[in-house]
C-alpha cells in the first residue's frame, strides 16, 4: 500500500493567479463600467479571510491528515494513481463536496464555518477567497472517509479537493453572464452559483455544486438564475463588521449564546447547534423554509415558480 | 511552495490589491438619497416591518426607521447597507452624536453622526414605546 504518494499542493501555487484574475476582473468593471462591484474594506477583508484559511490548513490541516492516514491504515483497497483513478477521484470528490455544502447550509453547526463565505454582499473574485478558519471544528472531514476507505489514497483525495477548490474560483463574477448551453447544464458556472450566493428567498439553499452542477439537478436543489429577479447578495441578515475575527467566529458565538440561554430543555440547546440556520426554541427567528413560506404570503403569485417548489 | 514566497505573495496582493481600490474611490461609504432608499434598505432585511415613518441622519449615512413593530435603524456599511431593530439595545451619546450597541457579535455597533440638537430626538424616538 503506497504510504509517501505526493501531489502538488495546487491551491498554493494557484495564489498568483488569483492575483492576476482579481486585478483583470477589477479593470474590467472599472473600463466597461458594468459586470459587477468592488469596495475596498469588503475586499480586504475578503482577502484576509482567504490568507486565514490557508494558514489554518498550515496549523490545523494535521487533524484531517492524521484522520485520513488512520483510515488508509485500516482499509484493504488501493485503487492506485492511474490519471484514470485521479478522474473518478475528482467526479466521487465533488459528490462529496456537494454534500458537504448542503450539510453546511442545512445543519448550524457547519453553518457557522461556511457562514463567513456568504458575508459579504458583493460577489466578485475576492468572495471565492472569503473562505472559513474553522472548518476542521465542523468535523466534515468524515464524509471524505468513503473515499480513502474504497482505496483513493488520501494525497490524492485533497490533490482533487483542491482543483475542486481551484474551480471555484472564477464563478464567483458578475462579469460572466452565460455560457455556452451544454457547458451550463453539466458545468457550475457563475450563473448557477450567483443564485448560491442570493439572500432572495428565492433563491435560499439551492446550487450546492462545486463543480458539476448535474448534483443539484439529480438531488432536487438546482434552481436556475431569473432574469426576472436579480441576486441579491449577502446574509438573510447582513453583517454589520469588516473585523474578520468578527466575521470567522460571529456564528460559533450566537450558537453559544442560544445554548446557554436559561431555561431551556437539552433538546433545544442540542437544536441551536445542529437544526438548521433559524431555527428558535420560541419561533423568534425564521429558517430559510419559514423565510420562502413568509415570502409566498405576501407574494403569492410566485407559488410554483423556481425556488418556490 | 516555499512558505516564504507564499507570505509574500499573499501579503503583496493584499496590500496591493487595497492600495489599488482605494486610489479608484472604492472606498466611499453608501448614502442613503432620500427615505424611500432608506425604506428600501429596512425591507430588503426585515420585509414584515413596514415603515411608518423615517428621519435621515444629517449626513445621509443612517436612517430611523419607525415602525408599528418598533424603531430600527438602517445604516451605510461601505458600500452597501444594513438595517437592525433597536429593542434592546444601548445607547450612549459620544462627541460626533449618538453610539447604538447591538448585543451582537456580527454587528456590534454603529455610530451615527447627529448634530446636538438632534441627539435627544433620536434617543426619544429609539425608546421603544
Amino acid at each position: 500500500m503506497s504510504e509517501t504518494l505526493t501531489y502538488p499542493d495546487v491551491v498554493t501555487y494557484a495564489v498568483p493567479f488569483f492575483i492576476a484574475a482579481i486585478l483583470i476582473e477589477l479593470a474590467w468593471i472599472v473600463i466597461k463600467r458594468r459586470g459587477g462591484r468592488y469596495e475596498t474594506r469588503d475586499a480586504l477583508t475578503s482577502l484576509i479571510m482567504g490568507a486565514g484559511n490557508v494558514a489554518s490548513g498550515i496549523l490545523l490541516g494535521f487533524i484531517a491528515w492524521g484522520f485520513f492516514m488512520a483510515l488508509w491504515q485500516i482499509t484493504p483497497l488501493d485503487l492506485g494513481t492511474s490519471w484514470g483513478i485521479v478522474a473518478l477521484c475528482f467526479v466521487l470528490d465533488d459528490l462529496r463536496y456537494y454534500w458537504v455544502h448542503r450539510f453546511g447550509h442545512r445543519i448550524r453547526w457547519v453553518w457557522a464555518s461556511h457562514v463567513n463565505h456568504h458575508s459579504s454582499q458583493h460577489y466578485n473574485l475576492t468572495t471565492a477567497l472569503r473562505q472559513t478558519w474553522t472548518g476542521t471544528f465542523t468535523f466534515m472531514m468524515i464524509v471524505r472517509a468513503p473515499l480513502v476507505l474504497l482505496g483513493f489514497h488520501p494525497a490524492m483525495v485533497l490533490f482533487c479537493g483542491g482543483l475542486n477548490l481551484i474551480y471555484q474560483f472564477w464563478i464567483h463574477t458578475e462579469a460572466i453572464h452565460r455560457l455556452p448551453r451544454w457547458f451550463e447544464a453539466i458545468m457550475n458556472t457563475p450563473s448557477h452559483h450567483r443564485v448560491h450566493h442570493g439572500r432572495n428567498a428565492r433563491y435560499l439553499d439551492c446550487n450546492y455544486a462545486g463543480v458539476f452542477i448535474i448534483w443539484d439537478k439529480l438531488f432536487g436543489t438546482f434552481v436556475p438564475e431569473q432574469a426576472s429577479e436579480k441576486v441579491d447578495y449577502g446574509l438573510v441578515h447582513n453583517l454589520g463588521t469588516f473585523n474578520p475575527l468578527r466575521v470567522a467566529f460571529h456564528e460559533w458565538a450566537g450558537i453559544l449564546r442560544d445554548m446557554r440561554q436559561p431555561d431551556l430543555t437539552l433538546r433545544q440547546r442540542l437544536l441551536y447547534a445542529v437544526a438548521p440556520p433559524g431555527w428558535s426554541h420560541d419561533q423568534s427567528r425564521q429558517t430559510s423554509d419559514q423565510i420562502k413560506a413568509s415570502h409566498l404570503k405576501r407574494h403569492p403569485k410566485d407559488k410554483g415558480t423556481p425556488g418556490f417548489s | 511552495m516555499p512558505l516564504e514566497i507564499l507570505l509574500v505573495l499573499v501579503v503583496g496582493g493584499i496590500a496591493g490589491i487595497t492600495v489599488i481600490l482605494h486610489r479608484l474611490g472604492l472606498s466611499r461609504r453608501f448614502q442613503f438619497e432620500n427615505e424611500e432608499a432608506a425604506r428600501t434598505a429596512w425591507l430588503r432585511e426585515i420585509p414584515d416591518r413596514q415603515p411608518t415613518r423615517i428621519i435621515l441622519s444629517p449626513d445621509r449615512m443612517t436612517a430611523l426607521i419607525m415602525t408599528d413593530q418598533g424603531p430600527g435603524l438602517a445604516w451605510s456599511h461601505g458600500a452597501d447597507t444594513v438595517a437592525r431593530p433597536v429593542s434592546g439595545c444601548t445607547t450612549c451619546e459620544t462627541e460626533t452624536g449618538l453610539r447604538v450597541e447591538f448585543n451582537d457579535i456580527g454587528t456590534p455597533r454603529t455610530d451615527i453622526t447627529l448634530p446636538g440638537t438632534d441627539r435627544q430626538h433620536w434617543l426619544t424616538q429609539m425608546r421603544p414605546k
